[in-house]
């Protein structure tokens, strides 16, 4: 039997996760293997990205059989939209580990890595019960991490968000059976491979509703998208910084990823039909979450919802029907994912220095953190897209995108954006610049680690913000494949 | 063609086992671990020979002429002995310490733990109904028994008698049940009847579909669906640890040996008639097993109560039978192993826990856990994640096996009841988890002690359950869920065998 590169990003962590836990390692031990087995996979991951060729087809297949009886396989595969995505993880990850470099145990470490081998497997099968094989095991690390590292009432949001999610995926499970199923009954062979199921023909109309949306609800609230968010605020809140990092940065967008890697090829026509309501659910998230932002007086809780409307508009983007709004819906994916993740571990490092407090009781870490600062700013910037980083090139093109769509529909986000824009603007200068009388004294600046864990996200952010076409040409060719052979649309 | 013998020798080892435990408890040189391992390795002989022609199907009377074709020996049979001879092993093996250190148990206990595996045993060979009775009656009497083994406990005497008064009771309906069908048909043999439905009109069946209707209720009773299902939370409360195992798993699975034979072989035609009630029960089932496995406080009632989950499940793959009989027979025999594994391995944690002095119940019992014993918590964590159905254990595939067989005849809206069952009882296992791992610690002297070797078969049981998750074809030579599957398979192509 042999095994492709894609097998190894997969099960590399697993395994040194195995291996970390049957050794008497310490901490820091275990740290520093999770980080080397991190930079590894980044290195994995570079080399995939070079080899990709530029067509809008699945590469580096790999094929096994798994359970012969009904047909499941152990069946991987990329295109150009998985690939964006593992770049960005296997990016982000390493730069989180230094980050989190100090204070954290064993089980945290162990949590990560098989976190890690989760996302990987959700992002590669072409399986679906293999999908939701990985998309399910990747919910038990995220529980034992929330569980055990969280703070305030963390066993009950651990619940919550537990019984949420698996909510979601029991009934994508059902669906998932039921497409096999007719699968079986159309063709007379088990098969669970996305590209049999998208072939059948004998469901009707009533029964495709169903499991439209027995997929989206799974989806829905993973991402999390109005009105299925009820968990976030609690979950964001009390999760330890890893696990919001975690939550808003990779598996939110593994939500947003399974939609057009999922949904678009499987109900086609469902898509185009309901494109218009989940683009304005989109849209309407945009706002709402925007407005409940600006409400918040915790940095972390008002950076939960900001995430969550940011989503709101990468789901906008993708419903949006063109190539603008779903190049720019990737490109935001990446976008956010740096920057509110970046955000996020900063304000993890923040609240472990002088605790959590609410906005009107910071004011003036410009002077005492100036890296930290700085950091916090371009990070800022890309979330309320300023020109030069890559949030500006991603938003332009997702309001661009709604725009074809619907003219008011554009009006709307970029409108929405700017307001958010200048609320964050006056957050910045409450919590950071301002000089006020509170005690910030124990706000330690960035140390050289964490710095390097920064400096890759920022200079990305910059980098793709001025060059956006160095790296948007891999997309694009399946992008363009997305559009003509699945949803027969075409190229507007 | 082998010899005879070679056939029933299973069943005669495990009987003459049990003989002569009994001929040995008078003499008290005979420890309980000594008479555990009598039992074992007349336990390990009929299991060795159940392996000789495993992947060829067969159907063979054995003396014929001398049983007058009451016993069979197929593959069916040999697929549910070793299930029912791998609960047994595990279920001494485990529970060996907790028979040591607890007051009550002598070398009759061993005796009587090897007639009631006869009984289950001789149950999944037997073809007819009254062997069946006898069959059925043997094993439970042996286990009303071993409920109320530790006489000076009264919660063993109560759960004992309650059982005994109950289970005599179904016991009668299925005699009555058999009374009915030979009046319809003149014969008891199950192949016979399913001749005589065959050749005869509907209209001339009635009785036997009143015998049957009979013999669904001893059989609901046994599995404990609702509405006959109050006993079992009592009686599995009241039982002793290993013996709760040994009955949650390995008597429902003889239960379902012999029902499913008699449904495949003789009821395939007629069984409609069954459906409306059968939906119904499935639905009562998981909506008041779920209900009940919510309300409970004590880890051990919890686990009683999704048992009774559990037995819906494997309702929803039995209505499926009569549409899609191969998939829904092997997913039932699936999940049957699955399930064994599972509340084997959790019950069996328990025992052990509470083997000693310091006696875990609750859930709060176990409160920070974790800390304390990484390994067993990660183990009890397996079992639970196991019987929810997550993924990367077997409680999934069994699970995915279900729910196939029900979408696949059309009974999509009981599969998604059937998950609406699993979500909730997402809440009450992962509470277990919850608590042992996201609490500090308890008291360091509640530390249990390690002693013995229950707890490696433990983790025996939880790197199965994880091997049958996550096994599969990668490691060709080994055995996985694939095996299990074929196996399943051949068993169901053994009951076509004329």
């Amino acid at each position: 039997m042999e095994f492709g590169l894609l097998s190894l990003i997969i099960f590399l962590p697993f395994f040194v996760a195995m291996g970390v836990l049957f050794f008497p390692f310490s901490a820091q031990m275990t740290r520093n293997i999770a980080f080397a087995t991190s930079v590894i996979i980044l290195f994995l991951a570079f080399k995939i990205y070079y080899e990709f060729e530029l067509t809008g087809y699945l590469q580096l297949r790999e094929y096994h059989l798994w359970m012969k009886s009904y047909g499941i396989n152990y069946s991987l595969g990329i295109d150009g939209f998985s690939l964006i995505i593992m770049m960005l993880i296997a990016t982000l990850i390493p730069c989180a580990y230094l980050m989190l470099w100090d204070g954290r145990t064993k089980g945290y470490w162990v949590s990560m890595l098989l976190i890690q081998t989760g996302i990987s497997g959700t992002l590669f099968s072409q399986d679906l019960i293999l999908f939701y094989f990985f998309w399910e095991a990747m919910l038990l690390p995220v529980f034992m991490i929330i569980g055990m590292f969280g703070t305030g009432n963390r066993v009950h949001s651990t619940i919550k968000i537990t019984i949420y999610t698996i909510l979601g995926s029991l009934f994508m499970f059902v669906c998932i059976l039921y497409l096999g199923v007719q699968f079986y009954h159309e063709y007379g062979l088990w098969s669970f491979e996305m590209s049999d199921l998208m072939v059948i023909s004998t469901i009707s109309r009533t029964e495709s509703l169903w499991l439209f949306f027995g997929f989206m609800l799974a989806f829905a609230i993973k991402i999390p998208l109005f009105p299925f968010h009820t968990w976030l605020l609690e979950t964001y809140s009390n999760s330890p910084t890893g696990g919001v990092f975690l939550l808003s940065s990779i598996m939110a967008k593994l939500g947003v990823y399974a939609i057009v890697r999922f949904m678009m090829p499987l109900f086609p026509k469902l898509y185009v039909e309901f494109a218009p309501y989940m683009m304005w659910l989109g849209i309407f998230g945009l706002l709402y979450f925007g407005i409940a932002a600006l409400m918040q007086i915790n940095i972390k809780k008002m950076f939960a919802y900001s995430s969550a409307s940011h989503l709101g508009f990468i789901v906008a983007g993708i419903f949006s029907l063109n190539t603008y709004g779903l190049t720019g819906a990737a490109y935001l994916i990446i976008a956010h994912a740096m920057a509110t993740g970046g955000i996020f571990l900063l304000i993890g490092k923040m609240e472990y220095s002088i605790g959590i407090k609410a906005i009107p009781a910071l004011g003036g870490i410009a002077k005492q953190a100036p890296l930290f600062t700085t950091f916090f700013a371009i990070m800022l910037l890309c979330i309320i897209g300023l020109p030069g980083t890559n949030g500006f090139v991603s938003e332009f093109l997702i309001i661009l995108g709604t725009f074809k769509f619907h003219p008011t529909a554009g009006i709307v986000s970029a409108f929405t954006v700017l307001v958010a824009a200048i609320f964050m603007f006056w957050m910045f200068q409450r919590v950071i610049l301002q000089k006020t009388s509170n005690d910030i004294s124990d706000m330690v600046d960035l140390n050289f680690k964490e710095v390097l864990g920064m400096l890759p996200l920022a200079v990305m952010i910059i980098s793709m913000g001025v060059y956006p076409d160095f790296f948007l040409y891999k997309i694009e060719p399946t992008i363009q494949h997305y559009l003509i052979n699945i949803l027969h649309i075409g190229v507007k | 063609m082998y010899p005879d013998f070679l056939y029933i020798a299973p069943l005669v080892f495990v009987g003459f086992g049990g003989i002569l435990l009994m001929l040995l408890s008078p003499f008290k040189q005979i420890t309980i671990r000594m008479a555990a391992f009598i039992a074992l390795f007349f336990m390990l002989c009929a299991t060795g020979l159940y392996f000789y022609n495993i992947s060829e199907l067969y159907s063979y009377y054995p003396y014929a002429q001398t049983f007058g074709s009451m016993i069979v020996a197929d593959n069916y049979s040999a697929y549910f002995s070793t299930i029912l001879l791998a609960g047994a092993i595990f279920t001494i093996l485990i529970g060996v310490h907790y028979f040591e250190k607890n007051r009550g148990f002598t070398t009759e206990f061993f005796s009587l733990f090897l007639f009631s595996l006869f009984g289950m045993m001789l149950l999944v060979h037997a073809t007819e109904l009254i062997t069946v009775l006898i069959a059925l009656e043997i094993a439970s009497l042996s286990l009303y028994v071993m409920i109320g083994f530790q006489k000076h406990l009264d919660k063993r005497m109560e759960a004992s008698f309650r059982y005994l008064v109950l289970g005599s009771i179904s016991g009668a309906f299925f005699l009555l049940g058999t009374a009915f069908i030979y009046a319809n048909t003149q014969t008891t043999k199950i192949s016979q009847i399913g001749i005589f439905i065959q050749n005869n009109p509907q209209s001339d069946v009635m009785l036997l579909i009143m015998g049957v209707c009979f013999i669904f209720i001893t059989f609901l009773f046994k599995i404990a669906a609702f509405p006959l299902q109050n006993w079992a939370i009592d009686v599995y409360d009241g039982a002793p640890y290993p013996v709760t195992a040994f009955m949650a798993g390995t008597f429902k699975a003889a239960i379902f040996g012999f029902i499913l034979r008699f449904v495949l072989v003789d009821l395939e035609l007629i069984i409609d008639f069954w459906d409306n009630i059968l939906y119904v029960v499935i639905l009562l089932t998981l909506l008041y097993g779920s209900f009940l496995a919510i309300i409970q406080q004590s880890l051990k009632r919890m686990l009683a109560a999704s048992s009774i989950v559990h037995t819906g499940y494997l309702l929803i793959a039995f209505i499926s039978i009569d549409i899609t009989g191969k998939s829904a027979a092997s997913s039932i025999i699936f999940y049957l192993v699955a399930y064994f594994l599972s509340s084997m391995g959790a019950f069996g944690l328990l025992s052990y826990i509470s083997s000693d002095d310091k006696v875990r119940i609750t859930y709060e019992d176990f409160r920070g856990f974790a800390h304390i014993r990484p390994y067993m918590a990660a183990m009890m964590s397996v079992f639970m994640l196991s019987l929810a159905g997550i993924p990367s254990t077997i409680g999934f595939i069994g699970k995915f096996y279900i729910f196939v067989a029900a979408i696949e005849s059309g009974y999509t809206l009981l599969a998604v009841f059937g998950i609406l069952a699993t979500f909730v009882s997402i809440y009450y296992y992962f509470r277990l988890i919850a608590i042992m791992y996201f609490y500090p610690s308890a008291k360091m002297q509640d530390v249990p002690t390690l002693h013995g070797m229950a707890p490696y078969f433990i983790g025996i049981i939880s790197l199965i359950i994880i091997w049958g998750g996550i096994g599969n074809t990668l490691i060709t030579y080994f055995p996985g869920v694939d095996f299990l599957m074929d196996m399943a398979r051949l068993a169901y192509d053994s009951l076509q065998v004329k």
